[in-house]
């Protein structure tokens, strides 16, 4: 893993010639069927240590399914890439699975602004829009990129970008480097067995991250004919080849909402706002994660068939999710 | 005689956030109270506003009730014009096309500079942690103008912030141009439970311009941590219209989940 740190300063770098030697070397072309369990996945490609982003949150087209594998399978020392982290980060940290978060937005509830404060969990703030950019600059092949914004703010010396002198005005200018994380999970709505993906409605950077990650999980709540993506091209999110392995996950953004598909469990996202101590976390990540086998055990016995057919009735807006 | 208006603090300040916004021009929205100003005033005054947020949706016209907690569901999100990104949205006000941006926020220094990432200590040993910048910075960076949406409180009306997370004009004129910021750009208004605030065009300085009809306008700034210049005519806001509450408080937020807060009342 590759970390540099600044003075008080970590942050995750590659250089963009190590990221392409790593593509050219490792990243299959061939269209081979990766359909697996999320057991598998995770176990195969994530290890302690990685570095970790995903897109959207748990509200709203999160891949909360992996999240919650992740937890079951107890890695360790995760660094987290969180755009928006609304539980995820609360909850891998809970469970031990997380020491450092890169956000973002770091919201929901007590528990996590609590974990902060003890120093039990290490943030770097890059903003939304700053980590938006790293990744960006990871899937454009370059070190960094230049933004104009961060300038002036206290995110100068709470990340690792810096001011240059713009070469062409001299003028100041922001710059963030490259990301390069180790996974990316996408949870989508259609996908096929190779790896094809599409997401219907707005995403933050799905193709940016599955471009500059080294290995993609996608789950998906519908596995679809190869043919579909070929019939139209324009809706595919992800080509096959930028991913590692896919995964059938029905449901697999719950408790947050598919757009199209299932409506928010707002009870259950009220349980999660809910936490503020470790009792009451180890209690939920029990119920919720250890003492289930796998995302279908937790459908079938935490879940339930009435419940995911009155969300699946919530969700009448459809207009535009196709 | 008057009618006597009874509403919250937290309705007064949506309803005249509301008044302020501008029709046929673009509104980069922050999450929270924000999104409510901008459905509100969509729904009444300014039907042809064009709202963006951060992840990517162009121009959405949000179903109702509001959904509490979330933005990126299909509710927020619905009839935009467009859908896109992260890396998109920013585009648009990077590139100029915002006209304004609103944000909330947990203090405001004289400056109309923002903190909504810790309370106390320093930023490793945080006194109270909060939810940070999100894409606030973005927002406040780019936009033209920048309208703040905060609850009246003293202590959130600081000297100093206790971290720069959105950037207003920083020590003051001229700073964000000469920190590489857009030219032009900063905050424009602070719309609070009691009061509304500009900027001095040459100070740049935090300015009271309007209160809450019925409160004196020494009453509004004796708790805050400085003291704002005054304007030379400071105006009354009238309370919340009947029209402006029925529709918070049955339409937009049926559950009264976002819209509760203190109790005030104003002569209509």
């Amino acid at each position: 893993m590759n970390i540099r740190r600044e003075g008080d300063i970590e942050y995750r770098f590659e250089h963009p010639d190590d990221f392409r030697r790593f593509v050219q070397e490792q990243k299959s072309r061939k269209a081979e069927p990766k359909l697996c369990p999320a057991k598998e996945a995770v176990s195969t490609f994530v290890a302690d240590g990685d570095y970790i982003v995903y897109d959207f949150s748990s509200l709203t087209r999160g891949p909360q399914s992996l999240i919650r594998e992740v937890i079951r399978q107890r890695r360790k020392d995760l660094w987290i890439g969180a755009e928006f982290t609304l539980h995820e980060s609360a909850l891998l940290t809970g469970a031990g699975c997380a020491t450092r978060i890169d956000v973002g937005f770091l919201g929901y509830g007590g528990y996590i602004g609590q974990a902060v404060c003890e120093g039990r969990v290490r943030v770097y703030e890059w903003t939304n829009g700053g980590l938006a950019l790293r990744l960006l600059a990871g899937a454009r092949g370059v070190p960094f990129l230049p933004t104009r914004d961060l300038l002036g703010s206290d995110h100068m010396s709470a990340s690792a970008a810096k001011v240059i002198g713009d070469p062409y005005t001299g003028l100041p200018v922001a710059v963030v480097p490259a990301l390069h994380p180790d996974v990316a999970f996408l949870h989508v709505h259609q996908a096929d067995v190779y790896g094809d993906a599409r997401i219907f409605g707005t995403n933050l950077f799905a193709l940016e991250a599955a471009m500059a990650s080294h290995r993609v999980i996608i789950s998906a709540e519908e596995i679809v004919d190869p043919e579909e993506f070929r019939k139209d091209p324009m809706r595919t999110t992800i080509p096959y080849f930028l991913v590692d392995a896919v995964v059938h996950a029905p449901f697999g953004a719950y408790p947050g909402a598919m757009p199209a598909r299932y409506e928010l469990d707002l009870p259950h996202v009220d349980i999660l706002n809910g936490i503020r101590n470790e009792e009451q976390m180890q209690t939920y990540l029990h119920e919720n994660v250890y003492s289930v086998a796998d995302h279908e055990e937790f459908l079938d016995k935490r879940v339930g068939a009435r419940k995911m057919s009155e969300l699946r009735r919530k969700a009448s807006i459809v207009e535009g999710y196709r | 005689m008057a009618r006597t208006v009874e509403f919250t603090d937290t309705e007064f300040m949506i309803a005249q956030g509301a008044r302020l916004l501008e029709d046929g021009k673009t509104f980069f929205v922050g999450w929270g109270i924000p999104q409510i100003v901008a459905i509100l005033g969509q729904r009444l005054y300014v039907p042809d506003v064009i709202q963006l947020f951060e992840f990517g949706a162009v121009g959405p016209q949000s179903v109702l009730p509001f959904v509490r907690g979330t933005m990126g569901g299909p509710q927020n999100t619905y009839r935009s014009i467009q859908w896109l990104n992260m890396n998109w949205a920013f585009a648009y006000s990077a590139s100029g096309y915002m006209d304004y941006g609103m944000l909330g926020a947990l203090q405001v220094d004289p400056y109309g500079n923002i903190n909504s990432t810790f309370l106390g200590g320093t930023y490793r040993n945080p006194g109270r942690r909060f939810a940070g910048s999100g894409g606030g910075n973005q927002v406040a960076s780019h936009c033209w103008k920048t309208i703040i949406v905060i609850r009246h409180e003293g202590r959130r009306f600081v000297p100093k912030v206790d971290f720069l997370t959105s950037p207003g004009y920083l020590t003051g004129p001229g700073a964000r141009e000469k920190a590489g910021l857009p030219a032009g750009t900063g905050p424009y208004r602070v719309v609070t439970s009691k009061a509304l605030f500009g900027f001095d065009g040459e100070t740049k300085l935090l300015t009271l311009l309007a209160v809450l009809r019925g409160l004196d306008p020494e009453d509004v700034v004796k708790d805050m941590g400085f003291r704002p210049p005054m304007s030379k005519d400071i105006e009354e806001i009238p309370p919340p219209t009947p029209e402006e509450l029925r529709l918070l408080r049955e339409e937009i937020d049926p559950s009264r989940f976002l819209i509760r807060g203190e109790w005030m009342s104003a002569s209509a």
